[in-house]
């Protein structure tokens, strides 16, 4: 009995903590999150919100200015409608950018846990493991793999999960440490709790708000990395639709009609903003530090 | 900051009294050294639209080599007080009241000023000895840091030589080395010594020291205490000493003043105080402390708990745990009474006030 | 000091060997048969089996992993596909100037990331933290792409000040002040992120280190408020150091983008032309480099961080 209550003290308390200090959601995050919302939304409904096809252009139509009748952002040197290209292309961006999060944030979390709550030997090799990640400039090693594999929206998600694996690990590792020597802990421990147990029912839900947080801002930087790869001609091949090939498409046209490029260029911008002030605010919410590095 | 308000006294003057509230103490001398008085000061927090009253008008004084302990739970007051003499209260504190050193006005020099008494005149040992130090410089340029900031002495050399002296003088056996340490290389008692030296090195007036041994090995402590207790006898210092520790009072003390949720209840020579004390809270506190002659589950803990912060009350904020509670209590403050000569509780209750034991209470004019 | 630093040195070998590892992997794990895509789909088996011999493929994989190190570490990067050169010289000249780009926006990164995270962590609760705090987060979240085109766009085009691309002019080029022209837009670019991040980092530390006991027990002793912020910032150095480590190895990173945009002859725009032409002995070499190059850089912000902090001497 009196394990029981000190095994589920600590989710408690930290809700007890949340509401008696009344933490709310600060403003610039609910814009976030409705910025993002927006985001999906058109992702989703696409088709709706055009009628004209992302990758066939209108050879008659090539590269109108902003503002041209029928095409309010323009259109790319295929004569494609750079709003429809735009709207289409959310989808595929942001799915390259939060796929490899949920990959990594799964993987990474379970190399915390493991590392955490392992015996010394095993905690240190899978620290110095990632450790090897982190002596690579993170881009230049996705690019390296994404290179190797080839271009393809499917290599390119491989290459980013890559990547982002080692810094949640090591947020999710320094989480089930703080918690390792914790009264519950040994409690749950003496009352003959197994491993997964002890990992699934009492670990996870407390270094959970800490990983979640983190891994909503790294969705910010994973859109731009993956945009960024499309961008270097790794990432998803034309004609599809994707912000980052847009902005290499519209590059060529950058001294005749710079003002193509603002719409891409800013989307990534939007999306990427959101999810760190997104991420930002959830730190403050849930009462835990988050930091990219 | 805010000062020379009329002061809210919680402890109206029932009688004509004009006495100072801690009567009968050896006089000021006049050997140049000040006696710290304070007089009804209260420092009040604001924190998002509410009002925490953590001091509430206490009056006292600390003369020279005398040693005066405020005693007190966690949460009494105590910390506030000691901190709020040397106007390190921060921001959001609110102070009133009058402190005065010799003939200073503390609490009315401008920062400046108060910054030269600061570690000159009024040094202060915090409590925790290892995060006191700048952990990333040495112990020796910290002292020297010290000296030549209140231009104690001439030149580098001269600090060297004085810092090096003053860490022999607080009994660090290899002081040279002392010198030349990181604070992480020496032990916690050590570090405390490397602090007390700090406080001492302008040969202060008052020193101020807030639990200076609770971070430390039982052992520790008592060689701390003696410490001061010799360092004070030499230099002749006005020593105020806040704890929580019973013990430490008995062991040092001249004078105790016990403090509860931010009042003085009871004060007076500490053989009186603690040996008979007068006020319920003091007799409960002393009655909580285990001792080898108290049988085992004769140790009585106080039921309740103290007001919380913030918690404002009307009466005695003792009311709602004492055993010998009355109506008036809760109603109305009470006053400070003269039990003997120097020693002053206030419980009226207890303490029947009558015409040859008069009730004092600081009057605002006459103790200026 | 020494032991230190030897101390160091020797656990940067098994990374080294990781990292090596891992740069090992990327060449395998390249879809399709690289013997038959050499010869071309009409060699005979035979001539694809002396090959691979030759190339020393028939080996098995840890054999074939030591023969590479030992070529590494002989200087032999292999042969760029395109430019049929030692990969070698290729990248050192490229992360030369890559460095040169990367020190610049370095010294920009910190000096915005220190100003910004000093406002907002001393100036809290006032509307300048605010807004210290809000461009700190937007700069955190810029592409570098998407900010270097717009400022050709804007800065470089826009106003004819700043060239737009290179690193000194292809007509009467030269020195430093071209240099300079040149490294401005490139270098903002680089920078913002990483000031970003240094100001977040910054902000935190400078709060923790005012809210340590030490800086109270200054005030204690009668030091002014100036002289407390000096103490202050001393203790914020380690943390700096270590967001310095940290930071140098993003920004060796993030040069890919910045130099492609503005056409900089560094690693990264190296490795961007490698891409296209599928040249990926460049790519690997540009790659190991880097790492290399961060590997030494947190040598060196290791023995800085000692030099500074005592107990970091002591302790590991």
């Amino acid at each position: 009995m009196a394990t029981m209550d000190v095994a589920v003290a600590p989710r408690l308390r930290r809700r007890a903590r949340t509401s008696g200090t009344r933490r709310r959601l600060p403003l610039p995050s609910k814009i976030a999150a409705a910025v993002i919302a927006l985001l999906l939304l058109a992702a989703v409904f696409a088709p709706l919100l055009t009628s004209q096809s992302p990758t066939v252009g209108v050879l008659g139509d090539r590269l109108l200015a902003p503002g041209s009748s029928g095409h309010l952002l323009g259109t790319d040197g295929q004569g494609r409608d750079i709003f429809t290209r735009l709207v289409y292309g959310a989808r595929p961006s942001l799915l390259t950018g939060m796929i490899p999060v949920a990959v990594a944030g799964l993987i990474g979390t379970a190399f915390g846990l493991i590392a955490g709550l392992g015996k010394p030997l095993l905690h240190s090799s899978v620290m110095r493991f990632l450790d090897v990640f982190y002596a690579f400039p993170a881009v230049l090693l996705a690019i390296a793999i994404a290179a190797a594999l080839g271009s393809g929206s499917s290599n390119a998600i491989i290459a980013l999960s890559v990547i982002l694996i080692p810094p949640i690990a090591r947020v999710s590792e320094a989480e089930t440490g703080r918690l390792r020597n914790a009264d519950f802990m040994e409690a749950a421990r003496a009352s003959g709790s197994s491993w997964s147990a002890l990992a699934f029912r009492q670990v996870l839900p407390n270094i959970a708000p800490a990983v979640v947080v983190y891994c909503t801002a790294l969705i910010g930087l994973s859109i731009v990395y993956s945009a960024g790869l499309s961008y270097l001609g790794l990432g998803i091949a034309p004609p599809t639709a994707e912000w980052g090939l847009m902005i290499s498409d519209l590059q060529q046209y950058m001294f005749t009609t710079p003002s193509l490029l603002i719409a891409p260029a800013l989307a990534i911008v939007v999306a990427s903003v959101a999810f760190n002030v997104l991420g930002d605010g959830l730190g403050n919410y849930l009462n835990v530090r988050s930091e990219i590095a | 900051m805010k000062r020379g308000m009329l002061l809210t006294d919680n402890r109206p003057v029932t009688s004509g009294g004009t006495s100072p509230a801690v009567p009968d103490q050896p006089s000021p001398q006049t050997s140049g050294r000040g006696t710290l008085m304070v007089r009804e000061l209260s420092t009040t927090f604001r924190s998002s639209g509410r009002e925490i009253r953590a001091v509430r008008s206490v009056s006292f004084e600390v003369h020279p080599g005398r040693t005066l302990v405020l005693l007190g739970e966690s949460g009494s007051g105590k910390s506030v007080t000691a901190r709020a003499l040397m106007r390190l209260h921060g921001p959001r504190a609110v102070i009133q009241g009058d402190v005065t050193l010799g003939e200073v006005d503390l609490l009315g020099v401008d920062d400046a000023t108060m910054r030269g008494i600061r570690g000159a005149r009024v040094a202060l040992v915090p409590q925790d000895p290892s995060a006191a130090l700048d952990p990333l410089r040495r112990v020796g340029g910290q002292i020297t840091e010290v000296l030549r900031l209140h231009d104690v002495v001439p030149d580098k050399a001269a600090a060297r030589t004085r810092a090096i002296e003053l860490l022999g003088q607080v009994g660090i056996p290899d002081p040279e080395r002392a010198f030349r340490s990181y604070p992480h290389e020496l032990s916690g008692g050590m570090r405390q010594r490397v602090v007390i030296a700090m406080g001492i090195s302008c040969d202060p007036e008052v020193i101020i020291a807030d639990e200076p041994t609770t971070a430390l090995d039982v052992t520790v402590q008592a060689q701390i205490l003696d410490l001061f207790a010799e360092l004070q006898r030499r230099l002749d210092t006005a020593l105020l000493m806040v704890t929580h520790d019973v013990g430490v009072a008995a062991d040092i003390a001249d004078e105790v003043a016990v403090m509860y949720a931010g009042s003085i209840v009871e004060t007076g020579p500490a053989r009186e105080v603690l040996e008979r004390p007068r006020h319920p809270y003091t007799q409960a506190l002393l009655a909580a402390i285990p001792t080898p002659d108290v049988a085992r589950g004769e140790l009585v803990a106080i039921a309740g708990s103290p007001p919380m912060a913030g918690e404002d009350f009307p009466g005695c904020a003792f009311a709602g745990r004492c055993p010998f509670v009355q109506d008036s209590c809760r109603t109305s403050p009470p006053p400070l009474v003269v039990v003997e000569s120097g020693h002053l509780a206030a419980c009226p209750v207890i303490n029947p006030v009558t015409a040859t034991t008069p009730v004092v209470g600081p009057s605002t004019e006459s103790t200026r | 000091m020494i032991s230190f630093l030897l101390r160091r040195l020797l656990a940067a070998v098994p990374i080294l060997i990781g990292v090596s590892i891992v740069v090992f992997i990327t060449i395998k794990i390249i879809p399709g048969d690289p013997v038959a895509s050499l010869l071309g789909p009409t060699s005979t088996p035979e001539a694809r089996a002396a090959l691979e011999s030759r190339l020393g493929l028939d080996q098995p994989l840890p054999v074939q992993y030591l023969q590479w190190v030992w070529h590494l570490l002989q200087g032999d990067l292999g042969t760029s596909i395109s430019k049929q050169t030692q990969v070698l010289g290729l990248v050192l000249d490229a992360f030369w100037n890559t460095l040169i780009l990367t020190a610049f926006a370095a010294i920009l990164a910190f000096a915005m990331g220190i100003a910004l995270g000093a406002v907002a962590a001393l100036r809290r609760g006032k509307a300048v933290a605010a807004l210290g705090n809000a461009i700190a987060l937007i700069s955190i979240s810029l592409p570098q792409y998407s900010v270097g085109l717009l400022l050709i766009i804007y800065i470089a085009t826009g106003t004819g000040l700043l060239p737009t691309a290179g690193m000194y002019d292809a007509i009467g080029g030269g020195g430093w002040g071209d240099l300079f022209r040149h490294i401005i837009l490139p270098g903002v670019t680089a920078a913002l992120v990483p000031a970003g991040i240094i100001a977040r980092m910054f902000r935190t530390t400078v709060i923790d280190v005012m809210s340590m006991d030490f800086i109270d027990a200054l005030r204690a002793r009668g030091m002014s408020e100036r002289r407390i912020l000096l103490h202050a910032f001393h203790n914020t150095t380690p943390t700096l150091l270590t967001i310095a480590g940290l930071q140098l190895g993003y920004l060796l990173g993030g040069v890919v983008f910045v130099e492609t945009v503005f056409s900089w002859p560094g690693i990264g725009l190296l490795v961007f032309q490698s891409i296209a032409q599928r040249d990926l002995p460049v790519i690997q070499a540009g790659v190991i480099v880097s790492a290399l190059a961060f590997v030494v850089i947190n040598l060196v912000v290791d023995a800085l961080h000692a030099t500074i902090d005592p107990r970091m001497r002591a302790h590991s």
